[in-house]
């Protein structure tokens, strides 16, 4: 379960930033979120949809206790991201698309330092270590180092580094970006183990393909601010126009007017 | 703890894999000191020998007189001896370096000499730094002819030739071969010790901190259920170790070199032998332990504050000069530790070093030098975990 309530983030801009920004920036702050609030509940699939710096990553980064909000809370399995950070990083698993891996270690010994880092024994970690490795077919490379992996192979290794630990809540952050389709694939079908284990998934994303095929829930930011928060299927019953992304068009340059 | 040793582990692992921290941690340092005496000691003798045989070539003009002296030119092996050149055509030929020596006796030498005044030589030569052995062996013939003709002189004169030697002073060296050694070599072991602990810490570093942020697997390593200060350590412990591990195998290769490099005096290596004992050892890398954390503290600190590999090679790239100017300094004669001297990093390591090497630390200064080096480190370490906890530093 993640709770968000009324959650700010501002950012100062550095003198090169402001001269670019000029007077659309007068204070030399970048308000990245404004009063966000929302909830994503165990066995559902919450999407965070909106455009390029719309703020989708700096709420999963404070949902990941990477950032300190200013203002507002977040309650991440009942653990408060600030007060207890270290409790709330123990309950998740963070998997972003530019996420990238150490090239000097094998698949094994990657996979199990970050076992270690969240403090599994050995028995455990073998037994999740081989229902993973043959779930993916990655007994063939689970020796061989990192840097020498293809793309497709390097991705398994980054669900299995996510997910070793069997967390209660996953994030993904544009996990698709830059992915070939067979790549995508393998994150969505995570995605739906994941719901499928009653796990909370919360998943960002600006590809509308992704928000139909796998999306319960959905939030559309824009600007650092909420423009919908419900369910999917209410989000489509109330559409004005013929196509999701449409739609998500018509409400941004709503929000702009 | 054990997640300290588990992040500690693995950087140190990842760290041994990259080809440039084994450069610079081991390859390097293990036969800088090798090569650098091998090849030193055998250009000097090369260069030695090369000028003791090299073949002269004198022109003389003594008319009749000075038969001693041009009987024993003639007979030196490798001088070619030209007689009866005349003046002008003597010093072109110098010029023009056909001749590398001329000779030219007054006309009244042998009467002069015979009076009992000095007998007048001119000597004509283009006098180099590298002529400097071939005319050393002239000279000693004019030195030894002129010893003769003293001996002749006194002869004649039916006096003791002692009798010119107004003072006996025997010239008795006590220093012990550390103070000789430290003389010798005392300022640039500890320059070459300070310059590998930290080349040695300089790829790690980088690698660890901006490296890590550039290649995205930092942002990963902060969503485990880890505090910041434990990776911190665990990061930090890593480039202390390669650091001060650099210069302890730079410490192998002196000795690797020194015993098995042939061409080096018995006497030289029996004086080296003397400072790598344990004893010693350990107490120079006890003042490279705090160095070598005030380096890591350092170079984190930058590393951090980059957001690209290349952008922190060239942040830490101007520090050398920051690095080698006080451990030069401690090279130069004159300098000495002192309770001022022992306050300044990098300077107050090499001057130790030299004092250690002489083995004449005291211990009052020794511990100025430690206190101030454990605040230094303590300052780094402050400043390197500063800036780990900004957002902006460790985000990209």
């Amino acid at each position: 379960m993640i709770v968000v309530k009324d959650l700010y983030k501002t950012f100062k801009l550095a003198k090169k930033q402001k001269k670019e920004k000029g007077s659309s920036c007068a204070d030399g702050k970048v308000h990245a979120v404004s009063g966000v609030s929302f909830e994503c509940r165990p066995g559902r699939v919450f999407c965070l949809l909106g455009p390029n710096g719309a703020g989708k990553t700096t709420i999963l980064r404070m949902i990941a206790t990477l950032m300190k909000p200013d203002s507002g809370s977040i309650e991440v399995a009942g653990y408060d991201t600030v007060e207890s950070a270290q409790k709330v990083r123990a309950h998740l698993g963070f998997l972003t698309g530019s996420t990238k891996l150490y090239d000097r270690l094998t698949t094994k010994e990657l996979v199990k330092y970050y076992a270690d880092l969240h403090g599994m024994n050995n028995t455990d970690f073998n037994r999740r270590k081989e229902e993973l490795f043959d779930l993916l077919d990655m007994n063939d490379f689970a020796d061989r180092r990192i840097g020498k992996l293809s793309s497709g192979m390097k991705q398994k290794v980054s669900i299995v580094r996510t997910i070793i630990h069997d967390p209660d809540v996953v994030i993904f952050d544009e996990p698709t970006v830059g992915l070939d389709v067979i790549t995508s694939r393998s994150i969505i079908d995570l995605i739906h183990r994941c719901k499928s284990e009653n796990k909370t998934v919360i998943f960002s994303t600006h590809i509308m393909s992704e928000v139909s095929s796998i999306s319960d829930d959905l939030a559309i930011l824009h600007e650092g601010k909420l423009l919908y928060n419900d369910n999917y299927q209410a989000f489509k019953n109330r559409m004005q126009t013929g196509s999701l992304e449409e739609e998500f068009i018509r409400i941004l340059q709503e929000d702009k007017s | 703890m054990k997640t300290i040793m588990t992040i500690f582990r693995k950087e140190l692992k990842d760290s041994l894999r990259d080809r440039r921290t084994i450069i610079t941690m081991i390859i390097v340092p293990l036969l800088m000191f090798p090569v650098m005496i091998g090849l030193t000691s055998r250009f000097i003798m090369s260069y030695e020998e090369k000028a003791q045989v090299r073949e002269l070539k004198v022109g003389l003009l003594a008319g009749e007189n000075a038969v001693e002296f041009v009987e024993m030119l003639v007979e030196q092996e490798n001088i070619l001896v030209f007689e009866d050149i005349q003046l002008e055509e003597g010093q072109e030929l110098i010029t023009s370096d056909s001749l590398d020596a001329f000779i030219v006796f007054h006309e009244e030498f042998d009467r002069q000499i015979s009076e009992l005044g000095q007998g007048e030589i001119d000597f004509y030569l283009k006098e180099t730094e590298e002529r400097e052995i071939e005319i050393r062996r002239i000279m000693e013939l004019f030195g030894e002819y002129e010893n003769m003709l003293r001996i002749d002189r006194f002869e004649t004169l039916n006096l003791d030739i002692t009798i010119i030697e107004t003072l006996s002073v025997s010239q008795v060296n006590l220093a012990t071969p550390k103070e000789k050694l430290a003389d010798m070599v005392g300022g640039i072991l500890p320059y070459m010790f300070i310059l590998f602990c930290f080349m040695g810490s300089m790829y790690p570093s980088i690698d660890l901190a901006a490296g890590e942020k550039e290649r995205g697997t930092l942002e990963t390593l902060l969503t485990s259920p880890v505090n910041r200060l434990q990776i911190l350590i665990g990061k930090f412990g890593v480039v202390v170790l390669t650091g001060i591990s650099s210069a302890a195998v730079s410490l192998l290769g002196l000795y690797l070199g020194i015993r098995y490099i042939s061409s080096i005096p018995a006497e030289f290596i029996d004086m080296v032998m003397s400072i790598l004992e344990p004893g010693s050892i350990l107490i120079l890398l006890s003042l490279l332990l705090p160095l070598s954390v005030f380096f890591a503290g350092l170079l984190l600190s930058i590393s951090f504050t980059s957001r690209t590999y290349k952008e922190a090679q060239s942040k830490i790239g101007p520090l050398f000069p920051v690095i080698i100017i006080p451990a030069f300094i401690g090279m130069m004669p004159g300098m000495n530790l002192n309770a001022s001297t022992a306050l300044i990093p990098i300077l107050n390591v090499s001057l130790a070093t030299r004092t250690i090497i002489a083995g004449q630390a005291d211990i009052s200064i020794m511990l100025i030098v430690y206190l101030s080096l454990v605040v230094y480190a303590g300052a780094a370490l402050f400043l390197c975990s500063k800036t780990f906890s900004r957002e902006s530093a460790i985000l990209q």
